[in-house]
């Protein structure tokens, strides 16, 4: 199975979100990273079906989505960000609901249903209505739906976002659960969500993809271009506006940095394995930094 | 399936409850008002609600006979001649008129009937009411229907209706199918019913109300695209929408005409629902019992429903919020309200006639016809295919509207 964007762009008056972008996707997981505004939302839309390109053209297998239809709906999962529900429909009734949109017949509805609801743990609180459930409760009702149809084409838009660390972690392993002979599309600017079940990561910058690689040999653009260096406490503010800071650690009265920088940032300061933080943060610069402030990193 | 859930959707939702619950309160409480309201004189006072009513019924039993020349010629000749005792003739500077038993044992009963026997006399525009019937000579017998004939032939050849020799003959010959001699009767909860049509509006618009998140409220809840990335978002999903949309508003609007029609008929009673529109209106030129029409108009009604559904759902379609769906509908429903007709013809009059809250009303007596070529079509038929064919245009436009819509 082969996912291909061809030349695929997105222009919205004077912003162009998505900018040529190509790409051949065969089965795995891809990370999808980005800042805010990179365009990833925008793409995954466009995959998705729900917003038409400017131009270029999606296709699977060789035909386009727009010829396949429900063909291609039917290979498809999708959760999107933030996507609502039906306040006053349960969990089940929400599942099966989405089951008949997706056209199962009612036992496989049933027996998905179920299955999936016991797999993300709202089994017990299935007759519950959706207005009732925690964010983390309803980001695990969404990834049980997007999964109803078996689809071969899994698109989740920040399925992390707002969720706390456990919460996360439980994802993280639903995903690759889920993600078994399937091309896997995650989109999310916290990296750490990727970086342990992704099999590629693709980096998105300005409607671009900045680069496309194996999650192994991601971080060999940055092999020696990531510091660790021990200095006084007072330098510290000097340093945060020289170079691109990834962390900081105290030690006594001293500050241990790690720097992406091209350069050695100080005669003393020693080379470190890369990182997928260190190269998000190498591409995105201040953009990477402001989002740090605003999410959780661990 | 999907039927099913999208019809949950509707009904699940608080505000449905709210928005029916007000509306058929409503609903009952205009429609119950002519109950509340009813009063009949007597002699010795008034007598109101269901004893007025029982008290009315009752007084119809003597006049409950078929209209004929020699009735009508003989109810003139009793009433002229209590008129030839003083004593039982009152003046108030303006015009006699009977008082005492004279008018309680003879007019009060018969008020109505009265009324419409002199109608037939009056000539066009003209509504003296039954104190003219003293100076009506008899000489040459009632000729009542000649009468009514007479000034039906007048009101279509009044020239400020501007009416073709097609629209003429169309309404001669539909005049002519009345059959006659009128049978007369006890009629008041149709009458209530055939005058209020317009009342129904409010139920109109909340079917509208109710139904204008089905698509609008998708985009706005951004449910819009898990649903439209599933195999059937674009195709049956838009189709289940339409058909519970159309279910509701058809269901909840019937239970509204339920309320609305239920309670005149229970207060009333369902007599006269075989006689001729006539008796409430001689000149009436369409050969119906009340009944038929009320059916009739009903069934325009229903198209006029579908059509704002149909409506409702491009607006829907189109729009980020159901809020704005409702913005545009909403004067679209009642603007028409404060725009009142100033004749028959014309552009200006012959389009109000067509608008919503126009065409919920019957304004059977009117004579409004519309001429396409040599086709002549009443306001009625002209209702019903205008708003079956917008029925059939908007559905179409507002699937293609969620079809084509974008998730930004």
């Amino acid at each position: 199975m082969q996912l291909q964007l061809k030349n695929l762009c997105k222009q919205y008056r004077t912003k162009c979100a998505v900018n040529h972008v190509n790409a051949s996707l065969s089965p795995g997981v891809y990370g999808l990273l980005g800042a805010n505004g990179a365009g990833k939302t925008t793409l995954m839309r466009m995959i998705c079906g729900v917003l038409k390109p400017s131009s270029g053209s999606i296709c699977l297998n060789g035909k386009s989505i727009e010829e396949l239809g429900e063909r291609y709906y039917s290979h498809l999962g999708y959760m999107p960000q933030d996507f609502g529900f039906y306040p006053d429909f349960t969990a089940r009734e929400f599942m099966l609901y989405m089951a008949a949109v997706k056209g199962l017949d009612v036992k496989t509805a049933k027996q998905r249903t179920e299955h999936l609801l016991h797999m993300v743990n709202l089994q017990d609180v299935a007759n519950k209505k959706v207005k009732s459930y925690s964010g983390g409760m309803k980001q695990r009702l969404g990834i049980a739906q997007a999964e109803l149809n078996h689809p071969s084409i899994l698109i989740l838009d920040e399925p992390t976002a707002g969720l706390d660390p456990k919460e996360r972690v439980r994802f993280r392993n639903l995903i690759s659960d889920f993600a078994k002979e399937k091309i896997v599309i995650l989109s999310t600017h916290i990296v750490s969500d990727v970086s342990y079940i992704a099999d590629y990561i693709l980096m998105m910058k300005s409607g671009q993809f900045l680069l496309g690689e194996p999650m192994e040999t991601v971080t060999d653009h940055i092999k020696g271009k990531v510091w660790e260096i021990l200095i006084d406490n007072r330098e510290v503010g000097e340093y945060s506006r020289d170079f691109s800071v990834v962390n900081l650690h105290h030690e006594n009265n001293m500050v241990r940095l790690r720097i992406v920088s091209d350069t050695a940032p100080a005669a003393d300061a020693v080379t470190v394995e890369p990182s997928l933080e260190d190269l998000f943060l190498y591409h995105f610069g201040e953009d990477a930094q402001s989002e740090r402030s605003d999410d959780y990193v661990d | 399936m999907l039927i099913k859930y999208e019809f949950l959707k509707i009904l699940r939702k608080k505000s449905t409850i709210i928005v029916m619950a007000a509306s058929l309160l409503l609903t009952a409480f205009l429609f119950g008002l002519p109950i509340l309201q009813y009063q009949t004189y007597i002699q010795d006072g008034v007598i109101k609600g269901s004893e007025g009513i029982a008290y009315t019924k009752d007084q119809y039993q003597d006049i409950s006979v078929p209209i004929t020349d020699e009735y009508v010629e003989k109810t003139i000749t009793e009433y002229q001649k209590l008129f030839e005792n003083p004593d039982n003739v009152g003046y108030d500077g303006n015009e006699k008129f009977l008082i005492g038993n004279a008018y309680w044992n003879f007019v009060a009963p018969r008020e109505k009937q009265l009324s419409m026997i002199a109608s037939a006399y009056d000539s066009p525009g003209e509504n003296s009411g039954f104190n003219k019937l003293p100076e009506l000579d008899l000489a040459n017998g009632a000729k009542f229907y000649q009468a009514r004939n007479e000034k039906v032939e007048s009101l279509l050849n009044t020239p400020s209706r501007e009416l073709s020799t097609q629209q003429k003959e169309y309404w001669s010959n539909m005049s002519s199918k009345v059959e006659t001699p009128l049978q007369y009767g006890y009629h008041e909860g149709w009458e209530i019913i055939m005058s209020s049509f317009e009342l129904l509006m409010f139920s109109l618009l909340s079917a509208c109300i109710v139904i204008a998140p089905v698509f609008s409220g998708e985009y706005q809840a951004g449910t819009d695209a898990v649903i439209l990335s599933g195999k059937y978002g674009k195709t049956k999903l838009v189709t289940a929408k339409i058909i519970s949309s159309m279910l509701f508003g058809v269901l909840a609007f019937t239970l509204h005409v339920i309320v609305a029609f239920g309670l005149p008929l229970a207060a009333f009673g369902a007599d006269g629902w075989n006689l001729p529109l006539q008796v409430a209106g001689l000149t009436i030129p369409y050969p119906f019992t009340f009944l038929q029409a009320t059916l009739i108009n009903l069934g325009v009604i229903y198209l006029v429903l579908l059509a704002m559904i149909g409506l409702t759902l491009l607006l829907s379609a189109k729009m980020k919020s159901p809020y704005l769906v409702l913005v545009v509908l909403v004067p679209v429903l009642f603007i028409p309200l404060f725009l009142s007709p100033n004749g028959t013809t014309g552009a200006y009059n012959l389009t109000l006639f067509l608008l919503p809250y126009r065409s919920v009303m019957p304004e059977i007596g009117k004579y409004v016809s519309y001429q396409i070529g040599g086709l002549v079509l009443d306001a009625l038929s002209m209702r019903a295919i205008l708003y079956a064919v917008l029925t059939a245009v908007m559905l179409p436009l507002a699937r293609l509207g969620f079809k084509k819509h974008q998730v930004a």
